[in-house]
């Protein structure tokens, strides 16, 4: 085994609008914006580089992003399109690794260690990668070649759109330490402003503060931070399919207090977790809740269902328990909630499952329900359909 | 308190009181039985504060009064006896000293008033049945009770008492035992009750197949049980039974006969080879041939071929084999059928000649 990995992270530059500008050729020059209509509160999905020249950003409300750029055209989420396009590129993927860990339609880490015996340095699959994806799709990406997950990440993005950053081992901390914090993985606008109050702006002044200093403000947070200053990720990229666990997670632009919000994120996150368990036909035996609070301690409780399930409902349930538990007389606010599902099996394998007389008709109803979830959320988006607790009352 | 006491007599009474006495409890009093002596009967009564079993002897002459001592060493002692003994027992200085031909005994004792009594039932509903009705209801179904699931209301037995049958219903959530007596009850409408299991183990010891009657009363949250010479009485579980009717398989159409004891013994031969932990067995029903094959995880294999009277489609499903052998002891009956819809679908096991008992069983997939 080579001494170092051979990382990628794919970044498909502002995606959906790219798809868009791609598909109708004469939207090419002009600001694009991809959202919901304003007259339903949507909010900005995407938006072309030229769109972002006037301040427009994704998840920023579409009516604001139109009073920055009045002369934008808006168009609607066509998830179902860019779902095709993503399965498109994840096949040129496919035929420099097995191993694929997609993040979302447009963003994936590759471990192409193994790869570079057949199609030579980790740089080089990067580049023919990038150069399919165009030549191909006529679409573009940024590239970050590194030892691991965490500066690929960083790499990908330092030269967007069209990059291509390769960080080699031996220059990990020159590549480090004149970025700002920030880009540390998990250092959101709460962290930074902590990490301002002691003078910390950089990852090199933030390699400088001894591991027991960070542990005692961050806790296990800490630990990481102190890793991820050093270019430290041991993380390694699992393909969904392999995987023993999935799990999504959210960090709040601010912390948050309000269990109906914490809650319907929940929800969100528990809808999203469970389809990616049955897109890969898979069962879960156990769930677990992840809370981090405004003072960086972190908290995680899991449960173990009655039965393997890949039903929303009963994940759900038990998430739920799991949450009203954890928060039981809790006054922190929380700045991070995520949720995940662990020993996984494939109930194509199991040799034996006994189901229930009373449980079986009510999980024949609810996995019609998800499958029809499944279907309106592929078509649709992510906001096609919801639960009902996962809209917030206001 | 004074009296003399066969050993003869004493024995039974004393054996079905201790059985309710658990060896590991919160209350000293609670190993102990509760003897107290009045109006010419002596009465025995033991109790782990959820089933109380109280039990009636005759006695002539003797000086009345009340005390509890420990029900496992008194009861080992009677045991001991020789046949014939009879026993001299009298309370002196807090101790009960048991005299026997050249043995002499001396027990601790608690005073009676510590001893917990179950209240009584204030208006009862009244219910007169037959002992033989009672226990061939809980003979056939009480096998299906779940065991310290966490949906506590399964953890017993439910009795619907009706206006023309009193039903018994068990399940696990696997399977389900369902069992009716035809009798005319005085109640209005149906109503439903859960025994908790080991009220439901200890009732069916009491319990005989005669045609002695017995009388139930009915309260709030306790069931009594007056049997001649033993009241039982038992807490209910305070919990709602879940919807028997609705797992019970409308139309199966694929429907097995066969000789009932043949299959049972065709199982169990079968269950020998199967996998200790899920008992898993693989039917497959071709035109009048059904076959029946278990594995276990050391590679082995058992495979049964039987004739059965059977007109539907082939077709092949999974079963826990266990679920079925409790099912085929139970039936009273020299023919059963087994009523399927599919593979996925739960059957429907009940004897050829009568419908009183019907055995629901959910298949496993393989």
């Amino acid at each position: 085994m080579p001494s170092h990995r051979a990382i990628l992270h794919v970044d498909m530059d502002a995606f959906y609008a790219s798809v868009e500008i791609r598909d109708q050729p004469a939207l090419a020059g002009r600001p694009v914006i991809v959202g919901g209509a304003p007259q339903r509160r949507g909010v900005v999905s995407a938006a072309s580089y030229e769109a972002r020249r006037f301040g427009v950003h994704s998840a920023m409300p579409t009516a604001t992003a139109l009073r920055r750029c009045p002369e934008a055209v808006l168009l609607p989420v066509r998830m179902e399109r860019y779902a095709a396009v993503s399965r498109q590129i994840r096949a040129i993927f496919a035929r420099y690794t097995p191993l694929v860990e997609p993040l979302s339609l447009d963003e994936a880490f590759l471990d192409v260690t193994e790869s570079q015996k057949l199609f030579g340095p980790g740089a080089e699959i990067g580049r023919a990668i990038r150069q399919a994806i165009r030549q191909e799709l006529d679409l573009v990406a940024s590239v970050g070649v590194a030892p691991n997950k965490f500066l690929a990440k960083i790499a990908s993005d330092l030269d967007k759109p069209d990059g291509f950053v390769e960080v080699k081992p031996d220059a990990v901390q020159d590549f480090l330490d004149p970025l700002p914090a920030s880009r540390v993985w998990g250092v959101g606008k709460a962290t930074c402003t902590e990490l301002e109050r002691y003078g910390i702006r950089t990852i090199a002044n933030l390699r400088r503060q001894p591991r027991d200093w960070l542990v005692d403000r961050f806790g296990r947070f800490g630990e990481r931070l102190y890793e991820l200053a050093r270019g430290i990720d041991h993380r390694p990229v699992v393909p969904d399919s392999e995987a023993k666990s999935l799990s999504h997670e959210t960090t709040f632009p601010v912390d948050v207090r309000d269990r109906e919000t914490l809650r319907a994120r929940l929800l969100d996150l528990t809808e999203q977790v469970a389809r990616r368990l049955r897109r890969h036909d898979r069962q879960a035996r156990t769930v677990q809740l992840k809370l981090r609070f405004a003072d960086f301690r972190s908290l995680t409780r899991s449960r173990t269902l009655p039965e393997p399930t890949d039903v929303t409902a009963e994940i759900w349930h038990a998430t739920e328990g799991l949450f009203r538990a954890a928060l039981q007389g809790e006054t922190r606010p929380v700045r991070l909630i995520g949720m995940g599902v662990h020993e996984l099996v494939d109930p194509a394998a199991e040799p034996h499952i006994q189901p229930d007389l009373f449980a079986e008709p009510q999980r024949h109803r609810q996995r019609e329900l998800d499958r029809l979830a499944d279907a309106i959320q592929s078509r649709f988006g992510p906001d096609g359909l919801r639960r009902g607790g996962a809209i917030k009352r206001q | 308190m004074k009296l003399t006491i066969q050993r003869e007599d004493l024995l039974r009474p004393l054996q079905i009181t201790s059985s309710v006495v658990e060896r590991r409890h919160t209350l000293p009093v609670l190993s102990n039985v509760l003897l107290s002596l009045r109006n010419n009967s002596l009465q025995l009564t033991g109790t782990d504060l959820e089933v109380e079993i109280n039990a009636r002897i005759p006695i002539e002459s003797a000086e009345e009064g009340e005390i509890t001592l420990p029900a496992r060493k008194f009861l080992d002692i009677c045991k001991a006896l020789p046949e014939g003994a009879s026993l001299e027992l009298k309370v002196e200085e807090g101790k009960v000293l048991i005299r026997s031909g050249r043995s002499r005994f001396s027990l601790s004792t608690l005073p009676a008033t510590e001893f917990p009594n179950i209240e009584p039932i204030t208006s009862p509903l009244e219910i007169t049945l037959s002992q033989k009705d009672l226990r061939n209801l809980i003979d056939r179904t009480q096998f299906s009770m779940a065991q310290q699931d966490v949906r506590y209301y399964l953890n017993g037995l439910m009795l619907e008492f009706a206006p023309d049958h009193l039903r018994a219903v068990a399940t696990d959530g696997h399977r389900l035992a369902k069992c009716d007596a035809s009798i005319s009850l005085p109640v209005a409408e149906n109503r439903q009750i859960i025994v908790p299991r080991k009220g439901v183990a200890e009732l069916s010891r009491l319990l005989d197949d005669s045609d002695t009657k017995i009388r139930i009363s009915l309260g709030d949250n306790h069931i009594a049980i007056d049997l001649p010479d033993v009241t039982f009485t038992s807490k209910l579980i305070d919990g709602k039974f879940p919807d028997y009717q609705q797992v019970i398989p409308q139309n199966p159409d694929k429907i097995l006969t066969c000789s009932r004891q043949a299959l049972h013994e065709s199982f169990s031969r079968a269950s020998v080879l199967s996998n200790e932990k899920y008992r898993g067995m693989r039917l497959q029903l071709e035109g009048d041939q059904l076959r029946a094959t278990v594995h276990n995880p050391e590679q082995e294999e058992a495979v049964e071929e039987m004739q059965v009277d059977y007109q539907g489609e082939p077709f092949e499903i999974g079963f826990n084999v266990s679920y079925f052998i409790d099912a085929l002891a139970a039936i009273d009956s020299d023919d059963v059928r087994v009523k399927f819809t599919d593979s996925n679908h739960s059957c429907l096991v009940e004897g050829a000649d009568q419908d009183a008992c019907q055995y629901v069983i959910m298949p496993m997939r393989l």
